[in-house]
């Protein structure tokens, strides 16, 4: 229910900025019909494409033919002849024609590609990191690990990204025709290949975060009475460690990879913009700049649906990791 | 004589070659032809002629199109490679330099027949040339086509020129699409299946420029589904589409109802084609250096990366710098305090470090020669003047401080210069030109626009300009056709301004000029036109609203395993698409 | 998004400012914290270290301008125009000894003196930007936290919502729309102002959940009800008692969110919507350089370590406070 509600104040609240906004910073609707209009705006053109996109229409009425087109589908003139748009219609960009949906369906792939290796990446080597890291503190070992975390904190992706394909690509020319991406379907191994380094440098950047983190938690809890209370009972360190003190000091991980996954799931935009590559980030920047705002609608609907979706699937995975957690 | 001059002389050649490709640029005796790649080489002389079918040849681009329906785009490099399955009725001559630059008959058996004091032009169908359907191309699957593209709501991508200068229904003809009557737009006939003619409302001795553009490419009524025609193409060239997947490729292959003996035009070497879209810049140059590539589609030239591994190597032999058809400059309006005073643009004029600016766009590679007058050097009517010199193009301080005083602002003043934000060479020079004219105590207000908007909301925007106080604009144009009159008039032409999308940027509306403008349409001679031209330009230049900065040239590069290579000025400097093929 | 999750009382929603959990309850224990703090702090080599560069930063960024050279002036003698990068220096970069840092391909201009005038822009909008945030995320964090019921209800699910949005495109469309001349401000005044509040304006959630879950906490101490039994209005208890002891946290988290900021402020300049040229800031040197890295690799990386270096700099002075105020920390 909440999701819901989530998803619809969303939807109102990007109509109104997107719709709204350039409104209320003193354009016309003639102006916004012009520049759908292609190169040789007319009067007439302008007037057509206002009456074809409804531009003039209160911002209610339009909003209430998107949320009707999400539920029951909506009909396009292309010409000489109507389209219908099956439900749910996200309507079609005034850049492109093309309808919405299948456009983000298209781009998903590219997205969930670069979200699930990266994460996966991430996970392993930054929780284990920062469990080695808390369990040899103060040690050589876990300066150097620390030290490198703080550092990946404290690059900007676009900037690791410049340099590994400045390094990789361009220098030592391991990917000698460029990291484009391939899909998995048509060439699984080229598919992994060209998405190597943008997958370590997104990783890298989480990676450092997910390590210190653990290392703070997993200290935490090995301070805790009940650990003592364990050691104390002569339980052997692997079980305390392994039993005990790992899953108390995982289960915040586990909600902030949830929410993380869910927020890189809606488009890692500066990741796909340094690495050129076609996921739903680079579209809804380019969305955004082109003033195509179906699209943007659509890629933003989708992202929240993301991160409602992972929020949703973290309070799940959440009592089951921790027993104390009741669903409220 | 009421024909363009150069097409006349053609138009013999035409018929006596009927068939044959011997007007289609390759023969020995036009141009020359060479087989050593050298720096430039493509730039005079056709590189690697040849004869061989058969293979692949693979484009690629950074973008996507605009749309690939003929009647729906406005892209040069879009108009240069739909010929590959659209024929228009005259198209542009396969051939370097000035001759590259003449119109050919296509589909149509001679170039048009003007009568009515050019306000009638007749053009008559090849017979027996056939869709890729195997149905045969007749007159009014053109006009159906001139009538969909440019009188319905749906396909705004292309230019208007039709609808402007044909004579409309009474009460306006509102498209094929909502008119469904069959007299469709009553200005066009077909009084039989091969014949087509054109009624206009005003004399236009260019009109066979029109004839040229993708638009009179045939479409077939029944299988039009407006905005995804697209998808759905019905071919009339060699070749056919057999897929477009919006944004990442398209495929062909040869159309088998197409027929050589009815094309003079092409060659149709390679037996399919393949377009990758939406490709790095970066992995298209080195592809195209690598041999994994043939072609950049866009034909903007190579990315600020490969330029010097393109020119500080052995690769420069498989390159050219083709001058393209296109200025870059700045508008200054004279609507805007103080530039009311001719002296101030005058000032402006001479304080402008054109050598700066050019370094700015890209150096003289691919930023372009610097330009002293608003015609480049490549389109028809162009004469070599500058009237504001200055040692070494560097700006002249001495004479700005001049022409300041003479507007009685001798301490300089302050105004606003818009530019496209997005475009980084364009960033670069609106900068460097805010510097150069701060030398002469001009304090220059820099305001960035997107580019999708500038033309709707801001430079676009008389009204815009002058409330806001913006001065100065930022702009680069280049002709739909390379005559004076296809370049100048959209910028020049006082009649010409638009409340939004408007072009005139600098708002310039001088009755000498418009009437000039309308002389020229009237004149048959085409020597005449020219010399109509470069007398508008001389006098824009004398008006000093229009600041040229430079003539576009960009860095092409071609493997070495292309045959038939040759720039055409006609599109300015792209390759010519159609009779590419592979050794 | 979803409904809090009961885990227990007092450790409020686990949530990314987890990292800072005790930091509050331990704050609460008396005025000697600040010495105690102090006196920890000046032990941390790290953070000290962290401290000085941020000053000697600061420091630059305020008087170097005035020492250096300008900004803005060309020197296109020093660059090859046909390659399109400096002539001479080290792979390209132009460094000598009148440029440190190297000069502009194609422009010429000094990078060093770019780069100062860049830490300004970028000091400027991550403090400002902070306070916004971290002003709006404490009265209403504090206000939901003390009061809760609705009131606590009604913010609880704003900060869910602006949790969920996409930030860095709302960032981009919002600075988009801006007209010229806006509240009195125009030109770079009226950008650095946008980026302020787009910037504050959507982080202030962050701040806003901790100072709720603390605040949550503190609201049972028995000084709190004391307060209010002797006829303290909300005022008095929100002000004058709950605030104080939050500032350990909102100090620790200040530290923290102002390079993230940063790092803000740099990708939105990355992606376009930063200051007006020919005015430089880091993101947008490194956007600028993105087309020629190949052939001009100091163009880029020299924003880019200015950035890394700073955004360094703040965290380990956070990291440090964070630890000092933490008695608990080890």
């Amino acid at each position: 229910m909440g999701a819901v509600v989530m998803l619809v104040i969303v939807s109102m609240v990007t109509f109104g900025i997107f719709f709204q906004l350039p409104k209320l910073a003193g354009q016309t609707t003639d102006q916004l019909a012009a520049s759908y209009v292609g190169k040789a705006p007319t009067a007439e053109a302008i007037a057509d494409v206002k009456e074809r996109l409804g531009l003039d229409d209160p911002l209610a009425v339009q909003y209430g033919r998107f949320v009707k087109g999400v539920f029951t589908g909506q009909d396009f003139s292309n010409g000489p002849s109507v389209e219908h748009c099956a439900a749910p219609c996200l309507g079609y960009s005034f850049r492109t024609n093309e309808p919405v949906l299948p456009t983000l369906l298209d781009r998903a792939p590219v997205t969930l590609s670069l979200a699930v290796g990266a994460s996966l990446i991430w996970l392993v080597a930054g929780v284990s990191i920062g469990i080695l890291s808390a369990l040899r503190r103060g040690t050589v070992f876990d300066r150097m690990a620390m030290a490198t975390a703080l550092a990946g904190v404290s690059l900007p992706v676009y900037f690791t990204g410049l340099v590994s394909m400045a390094v990789f690509v361009y220098t030592f020319r391991l990917w000698p025709n460029g990291v484009a991406y391939s899909d998995f379907t048509e060439n699984p191994g080229l598919w992994a290949w060209n998405l190597v380094l943008p997958w370590v440098t997104l990783a890298f950047l989480y990676a450092a975060t997910y390590a210190r983190l653990t290392r703070s938690q997993m200290l935490e809890t090995l301070g805790e009475d009940y650990i003592r209370t364990a050691r104390a009972k002569g339980l052997p360190e692997r079980t305390v460690i392994g039993k005990h003190a790992l899953r108390a000091s995982l289960t915040p991980i586990v909600t902030i990879f949830g929410l993380d996954l869910g927020l890189l799931l809606g488009g890692a935009v500066l990741t796909e913009q340094t690495f050129s590559l076609p996921g739903l980030g680079s579209l809804s920047i380019h969305s955004i700049l082109s003033g195509d705002l179906p699209m943007v609608m659509g890629v933003v609907l989708l992202a929240t649906v993301f991160i409602v979706f992972a929020s949703l699937i973290v309070d799940i995975l959440y009592a089951v990791v921790d027993p104390r957690v009741r669903l409220g | 004589m009421n024909k363009i001059k150069i097409g006349a002389s053609l138009a013999a050649c035409a018929v006596l070659a009927a068939g044959l490709t011997a007007c289609g640029g390759d023969s020995e005796s036009s141009g020359g032809t060479t087989s050593t790649a050298a720096y430039n080489a493509a730039n005079t002389s056709v590189l690697n002629p040849s004869d061989k079918q058969g293979g692949e040849l693979r484009f690629a681009m950074s973008s996507d199109w605009d749309s690939p329906d003929p009647g729906d785009t406005y892209y040069a490099f879009s108009w240069n490679f739909s010929r590959y399955y659209a024929r228009t009725l005259v198209t542009f001559k396969n051939a370097p330099g000035a001759e590259g630059q003449q119109l050919v008959p296509d589909l149509a058996e001679d170039l048009g027949k003007a009568s009515n004091n050019n306000k009638t032009w007749t053009y008559k169908l090849r017979e027996g040339v056939k869709f890729s359907d195997g149905s045969e191309i007749t007159a009014q699957d053109v006009k159906y086509a001139v009538e969909r593209s440019n009188f319905t709501d749906e396909l705004q991508g292309g230019p208007k020129y039709f609808a402007q200068y044909l004579v409309d229904n009474a009460g306006g003809y509102k498209g094929p699409y909502k008119d469904k009557a069959p007299a469709g737009l009553k200005s066009i006939k077909t009084p039989d299946k091969y014949t087509i003619v054109f009624n206009l409302n005003t004399p236009f001795a260019e009109f066979d420029y029109l004839a040229y553009m993708p638009q009179t490419a045939p479409v077939p009524r029944a299988k039009d589904n407006g905005l995804n025609y697209k998808k759905n193409i019905v071919s009339s060239g060699p070749y056919q589409i057999d897929s477009y997947d919006v944004g990442k490729s398209m495929k062909l292959s040869r159309n088998p109802h197409w027929d050589a003996a009815t094309d003079p035009v092409r060659k149709a070497l390679p037996d399919t084609i393949s377009v990758a879209l939406n490709q790095e810049q970066d992995d298209i140059d080195n592809k195209l250096m690598s041999g994994a590539l043939d072609m950049d589609l866009a034909a903007g030239g190579v990315g600020p990366a490969a330029q010097p591994k393109v020119l500080g190597g052995t690769q420069k032999a498989n390159s050219d710098a083709a001058s393209g058809s296109a200025l870059t400059y700045m508008t200054i309006d004279g609507r805007v305090a103080p530039f009311d005073n001719i002296a101030c643009r005058r000032a402006v004029q001479y304080a402008i470090d054109k050598v700066s600016v050019q370094t700015s766009l890209g150096g003289p590679i691919s930023g372009g020669d610097i330009a002293s007058t608003v015609l480049p050097p490549t389109v028809v009517g162009h004469e070599e003047f500058n009237k504001y010199p200055s040692a070494g193009n560097a700006g002249d301080l001495a004479k700005a401080k001049e022409q300041l005083t003479e507007c009685g602002k001798p301490n300089g003043f302050a105004t606003k210069l818009t530019y496209r934000a997005d475009r980084p060479k364009e960033v670069a020079a609106a900068e460097s030109i805010q510097q150069s004219l701060g030398k002469a105590g001009i304090k220059v207000d820099l305001k960035g626009y997107p580019s999708g908007d500038y033309f709707t909301k801001y430079a676009g925007s008389p009204a815009f300009l002058k409330d806001n106080g913006v001065g100065m604009a930022m702009m680069k144009w280049a002709a739909d056709w390379p005559s004076g009159f296809g370049f100048l008039q959209q910028i020049l032409d006082g009649r010409t301004i638009k409340p939004t999308g408007n072009t005139n940027l600098s708002s310039t509306d001088l009755p000498k000029i418009n009437k000039l403008f309308d002389r020229s349409t009237k004149e048959g001679d085409a020597d005449a036109r020219s010399k109509i031209y470069a007398q508008i330009d001389n006098l824009s230049m004398e008006n000093a609203d229009v600041v040229p900065l430079t003539y576009s040239v960009q860095l092409l590069y071609r493997p070495a395993n292309l045959t038939n290579v040759v720039v055409s000025e006609f599109l300015g400097g792209q390759y010519d698409y159609v009779n590419l093929g592979l050794k | 998004m979803t409904a809090p999750i009961e885990v227990s009382k007092g450790e409020a929603e686990a949530h990314p400012e987890d990292v800072l959990k005790g930091v509050g309850t331990q704050a609460i224990q008396g005025r000697s914290l600040g010495r105690i703090a102090w006196l920890r702090l000046k032990r941390d080599r790290a953070a000290l270290g962290g401290a000085v560069v941020i000053a000697l930063l600061i420091l630059l960024a305020a008087f170097g301008p005035f020492f250096l050279q300008d900004p803005n002036a060309y020197h296109q003698d020093l660059i090859d125009p046909t390659m399109q990068r400096p002539k001479d220096g080290f792979l390209h970069s132009g460094i000598s000894w009148e440029h440190w840092f190297g000069v502009e391909p194609t422009t010429g201009r000094d990078m060093l003196s770019r780069i100062v005038l860049g830490a300004r822009i970028s000091l400027i909008v991550a403090f400002l930007a902070t306070l916004v945030s971290v002003t709006i995320g404490t009265v209403l964090g504090v206000v939901a936290g003390y009061f809760g019921g609705w009131v606590d209800t009604v913010i609880s699910r704003a900060m869910d919502v602006f949790l969920a949005f996409p930030l860095l495109l709302f960032a981009i469309a919002l600075v988009g729309v801006v007209p010229d001349d806006m509240l009195g401000l125009r030109g770079n005044g009226l950008r650095v102002g946008v980026l302020v509040f787009v910037i504050g304006f959507f982080s202030w959630p962050y701040i806003g959940r901790i100072v709720r879950g603390q605040t949550l906490s503190l609201r049972e101490r028995e000084f709190v009800d004391a307060s209010r039994s002797l006829g303290a209005g909300h005022g008095h208890v929100l002000f004058k008692e709950l605030l104080p002891n939050l500032l350990a946290p909102i100090i620790v988290y200040t530290t923290l969110l102002i390079p993230t900021n940063i790092l803000f402020e740099a990708a939105l300049s990355f992606l376009g919507v930063g200051v007006i040229p020919p005015m430089p800031s880091w993101g947008g040197m490194l956007s600028l350089a993105v087309p020629t890295y190949q052939n001009t690799p100091f163009f880029m990386i020299i924003p880019g370590l200015a950035i890394f270096v700073t955004v360094m700099a703040f965290n380990l002075l956070g990291d440090g406070l964070r630890d000092a105020l933490d008695p608990r920390a080890r």
